[in-house]
């Protein structure tokens, strides 16, 4: 076991801070947005190679990518583009980004960044579809959520992508595990975001961080963040789906406290949209529900741990009984 | 990054795991660990079994060859942990000497001490129990009252200990006692529990038998060679023993132990596999074990690497403890008679974790220390 960052990737993440910081800044006048998708640093990362991290040094180094651009307030698509859809797709094949991953039983439905998605990943439980995204073809959505939400005008002609036989499974794998890395970036900037928060905005006379009852959740918050920084990024490591499941589990199930107590630290200031606090928790609300949320997760889990019993098991437990 | 077990630990596991089905009794499960690791019984079978680690070299890997160890790292002595804690704590209470009072005894120890009790510990047939908390003072330690007045080469002890596991059979107890009026005028002193006036009286409680005892001192008679260091010094010197156990009880190991023993029984009852809602909550609570397991060999992984204390370990205690109390939670939700005649081995996991957030320092005390040394805010007023 080691848990420190190899020098490979820590000059992986340096590198990537360096441009996320340079060119990462929220303009001025999307403040007050629910969402930006920055299209320039989408670009700029593309070209600067780190959307073929995974195929070149492994789902652990694309899963930090994913991490590190979700700390910022502006959005960059990479948990499908650089993450699940190389992980997913053969080597000698790449997609065009941003990408969307779609639920094929919601095709009628609004998806998280269909708007910007120059390719659809579409589950449809066995199978999957490689779906390119005409322009045009999509209606923006508007949402309280920070990611760009549209849905398709017409239902999309699904023989018109590539089918790829039996990769539902290892879509919805690598999605779960997307969702832990870019839950646990999001999740953490916003918990720091909050602590800067409480300990400048003062009420009776102190600190709003000084009070014990906001220290203690806003720790809780603070290690829901950590330990899914780790779960997505031995998600990554292994390729094992139930660390996956594991890992996607643990964040959604926590997101209503982190919503709940974040918001409710800022006070006022934590319903508006001046405050950036809502680009980071409403990009983790967005994530709670996908590929079933922490339901169908948990029972991914649980299904993997104590796998049902074969016949020859089932009589002798009813014989017990 | 690595997430992996080396080769070699998954070896030291498998001699753990051969140890202790050579040394466990048939009847460990029926008869042993219903009674709980602080029962007269555990605490006597410890001796022997502990002596059983030692000659197979399991008991004190990770001390230094000198004192009796191989040298072994943190890992391996993390894997024995596990391992132990997952057999219901054969060891007793003599983890405590294996993981803080010995290694606290090279550090600050005379070499009398040394020679004497190190080799006490590393033979496994030595019961220590832990003097810390009274009546008035359990986490404020500052507070503590039990008196020990210095009268030639003698300490006069008066006072009281409580909730100290295993004093009924201990051989010795490591003790803090005040030796001036000063906050911090705290000295250690190294009790044998056989001494003229002291008395154990054991009273009942929500924990199995054995762990609340109260300790009574009336005039007893301690050797100044038995002092631990200087007179005062009992700050430093808890504060370097409480270091050692930065890890803490590897809680999610024995948590999805009994989650799995839980699913055992929910399936022979008929009420598991066809049952969405509690695979849904046992999925969620074998996540939140996986969380808190990551956390803790996060800690470990620091200790191996000599990093600066931090914070993580306190992380790593408050996720452990959600866990197990989720998992208590579900144990009360879904087995109607699971502390009335229900299943024993679970009913002990449900006996044992109900101090889990007292012991090793209260959880609100780990919440202020994270709060404030980790995240940088502002002391409470």
């Amino acid at each position: 076991m080691d848990f420190h960052l190899t020098e490979d990737q820590q000059a992986l993440v340096s590198a990537l801070q360096s441009i996320l910081q340079d060119h990462g800044e929220l303009p001025q006048g999307e403040r007050l947005s629910y969402a930006y998708h920055h299209s320039g640093l989408q670009a700029l990362l593309k070209a600067s190679g780190f959307f073929d991290a995974a195929r070149e040094m492994g789902a652990l180094e694309a899963a930090l990518i994913v991490i590190e651009a979700a700390r910022l307030p502006v959005l960059v698509e990479t948990g499908a583009s650089a993450l699940v859809a190389p992980m997913l797709l053969p080597a000698n094949e790449g997609v065009d980004g941003p990408v969307a991953l779609i639920a094929g039983r919601d095709l009628d439905k609004a998806h998280r960044n269909l708007p910007i998605a120059t390719t659809a990943l579409i589950d449809l439980g066995d199978d999957v579809v490689v779906l390119p995204v005409a322009a045009g073809a999509i209606e923006t959505v508007k949402s309280v959520l920070a990611f760009p939400y549209g849905r398709f005008r017409r239902a999309p002609d699904l023989g018109a992508g590539r089918r790829i036989a039996g990769a539902g499974p290892k879509l919805r794998q690598w999605w779960r595990v997307a969702i832990a890395a870019e839950a646990a970036g999001a999740a953490d900037s916003a918990v720091n975001f909050t602590v800067e928060y409480v300990k400048q905005r003062h009420v009776f006379g102190r600190a709003v961080g000084s009070f014990q009852s906001v220290q203690h959740r806003l720790v809780q918050c603070h290690a829901i963040a950590r330990a899914t920084y780790y779960m997505a990024l031995r998600a990554a490591w292994s390729g094992e789906s139930v660390h996956a499941d594991m890992a996607a589990c643990y964040v959604q199930q926590n997101v209503g406290r982190l919503l709940f107590d974040l918001h409710q630290f800022h006070g006022g200031m934590g319903v508006t949209t001046e405050h950036l606090l809502h680009f980071w928790t409403y990009r983790v609300r967005a994530l709670q529900a996908e590929v079933g949320g922490v339901n169908d997760a948990a029972r991914s889990v649980a299904t993997k741990l104590w796998p049902a019993p074969t016949v020859a098991q089932q009589g002798r437990l009813v014989q017990a009984r | 990054m690595e997430f992996a077990w080396t080769a070699e630990q998954e070896e030291y596991r498998k001699r753990v795991r051969t140890a202790l089905d050579e040394l466990l009794p048939d009847d460990w499960d029926e008869r042993y660990v219903p009674e709980s690791y602080a029962s007269d019984l555990q605490v006597e079978f410890s001796r022997d079994f502990c002596a059983g680690l030692a000659e197979r070299g399991l008991l004190v890997p990770h001390w230094p060859k000198q004192y009796g160890g191989n040298g072994a790292d943190d890992w391996c002595h993390f894997i024995l942990n596990e391992e132990m804690k997952a057999a219901g704590e054969p060891r007793g209470p003599q983890y405590m000497n294996i993981n803080w009072i010995g290694p606290t005894l090279m550090t600050f120890g005379s070499e009398a001490q040394k020679e004497q009790h190190l080799k006490g510990i590393a033979s496994g047939r030595v019961i220590w129990c832990q003097g810390f908390s009274e009546p008035n003072a359990g986490t404020d330690l500052a507070a503590l009252r039990t008196r020990a007045e210095r009268v030639g080469d003698h300490y006069i002890v008066n006072g009281s200990k409580i909730w100290t596991s295993y004093a009924r059979t201990a051989d010795w107890c490591f003790m803090l006692v005040r030796t001036g009026p000063g906050k911090k005028d705290i000295t250690v002193l190294l009790t044998p529990m056989n001494a003229p006036g002291i008395s154990v009286t054991s009273f009942p409680g929500l924990i199995k038998d054995g762990h609340l005892n109260e300790v009574f001192f009336t005039d007893v008679k301690i050797p100044v060679v038995n002092r631990v260091g200087e007179e005062g010094q009992g700050w430093k010197i808890v504060t370097h023993a409480l270091s050692f156990e930065r890890v803490g009880v590897p809680r999610y190991h024995t948590g999805l132990q009994a989650l799995h023993l839980a699913v055992e029984q929910l399936r022979e009852e008929g009420r598991y596999d066809n049952d969405p809602v509690i695979q849904t909550r046992v999925g969620a609570l074998a996540s939140k074990f996986e969380a808190a397991r990551l956390l803790t060999y996060l800690v470990v992984d620091q200790r191996v690497k000599k990093s600066e204390a931090n914070t993580d370990s306190n992380l790593s205690r408050i996720t452990s403890l959600e866990a197990t109390t989720d998992l208590m939670n579900f144990l009360g939700d879904v087995f109607p008679n699971g502390l009335a005649g229900g299943n024993v081995l679970l009913e002990d996991y449900y006996r044992i974790n109900i101090p889990a957030g007292i012991t090793g320092g209260t959880n609100e005390i780990q919440l202020d220390l994270i709060a404030q040394r980790g995240l940088g805010l502002p002391r409470s007023k």
